[in-house]
């Protein structure tokens, strides 16, 4: 990036150049074909050309270094995954995109990221709350990793693209056990699946944040309250949770 | 906020002031926003109620008797919004710091381990 960068910016300054009314006794020809050489030849080629230069006129830098960067990636993205247009964005943007409008591939993209997929909202009917079944799972969610079972509540980072009383099923499984059988994934154990039904979204305790240094006049104190959600596991799928009879010893 | 499919939130009761300033963004809030959350939560009550000379507030009733009052004063129909959500969303629980974010009943499926345990 910073080697094509470098090179148009040269070849901005010797277009420049050869605009110019050029000294007479030149070494080489000005006809030069810019693509044939490398960075550095071009530089010491101008350098050689001509004596202190007033560079001014011709500086046209970019006002945003991602702007360059940007140009670039725009002509091949259609709809990329919110991390990549993050980056772009958060240096020239100073408010930081609360409202932002996600479309249903990306909710669905950035969800399936995390590793849960919204399955709809809790209906009546549903009859999903079971009673307790031997067998567990460790399953990841962001970055967090829990060992669930079911009927456990877990409480992880505002999952945001469900609402309360909807369906989830996390697919990020990495282990699975009942009684009798222990699955372990590499990382992953394919078809497996956590179903979870969102309790609640809230806010935790609030945390008040001291910074204190002494003798120096510098006290700081900041409140901070985390969003969570509260998930309730249901049911685990992808393992045989019979207790199968033991034959006689 | 469901508890096993039951939600929470019973109550909701909205007061405000028709003179204060304070109750402008409440006032513009209950034009607005309630009719839609009143509609998006056909299970709620939602209750306004006229309190002269006192600044906006949102009181919750919950399921398990416990109340939580939000003043809104000054705040814009958004923020008021925000925060009535806030309250749909939560259980009644009481705020304190989470002691572990992994509440189980049955913590262990195969056994716990311990170090007499032999293979």
């Amino acid at each position: 990036m910073a080697h094509r960068r470098c090179l148009h910016v040269l070849s901005r300054h010797a277009a420049a150049l050869l605009s110019l009314k050029t000294p007479p006794t030149l070494p080489f020809s000005t006809s030069i074909s810019l693509k044939g050489l490398t960075p550095f030849q071009h530089r010491s080629l101008i350098s050689s050309t001509l004596g202190p230069t007033n560079w001014s006129h011709y500086r046209h830098f970019s006002s945003n270094k991602n702007d360059d960067e940007g140009e670039d990636v725009d002509e091949d993205e259609d709809e990329e995954t919110a991390d990549e247009s993050y980056e772009g964005e958060e240096i020239g943007d100073t408010v930081p995109d609360l409202g932002r409008e996600y479309t249903l591939e990306e909710k669905e993209a950035e969800a399936a990221e995390i590793g849960y997929k919204v399955l709809g909202p809790l209906r009546k009917s549903d009859r999903v709350f079971k009673k307790y079944e031997p067998a567990f799972a460790v399953v990841q969610i962001g970055s967090h990793q829990f060992k669930v079972s079911n009927g456990d509540s877990i409480f992880t980072e505002r999952l945001k693209f469900c609402e309360v009383n909807d369906k989830l099923i996390l697919n990020k499984v990495l282990l699975l056990g009942s009684q009798h059988q222990t699955i372990i994934g590499r990382p992953m154990v394919p078809d497996a699946a956590v179903h979870a039904v969102v309790e609640e979204h809230a806010l935790d305790a609030k945390v008040i944040i001291f910074k204190k240094k002494r003798r120096k006049n510098y006290r700081r104190t900041k409140g901070h309250r985390q969003e969570l959600t509260k998930l309730r596991i249901v049911d685990i799928q992808g393992i045989e949770k019979r207790v199968e009879v033991a034959t006689a010893a | 906020m469901a508890l096993r499919g039951t939600w929470q939130l019973q109550k909701l009761i909205v007061g405000f002031c028709d003179w204060g300033g304070s109750s402008r963004g409440i006032r513009a809030f209950m034009e607005s926003h309630l009719p839609a959350f009143k509609a998006s939560n056909p299970q709620l009550e939602v209750v306004t109620e006229l309190i002269r000379g006192q600044h906006p507030h949102l009181k919750g009733l919950y399921r398990n008797k416990n109340e939580r009052v939000i003043c809104v004063k000054n705040l814009t129909p958004e923020e008021i919004h925000l925060h009535a959500t806030r309250l749909r969303n939560a259980l009644g629980r009481k705020v304190v710091k989470l002691k572990t974010r992994h509440v189980t009943k049955h913590p262990s499926v195969q056994g716990t381990w311990s170090t007499a345990l032999k293979f």
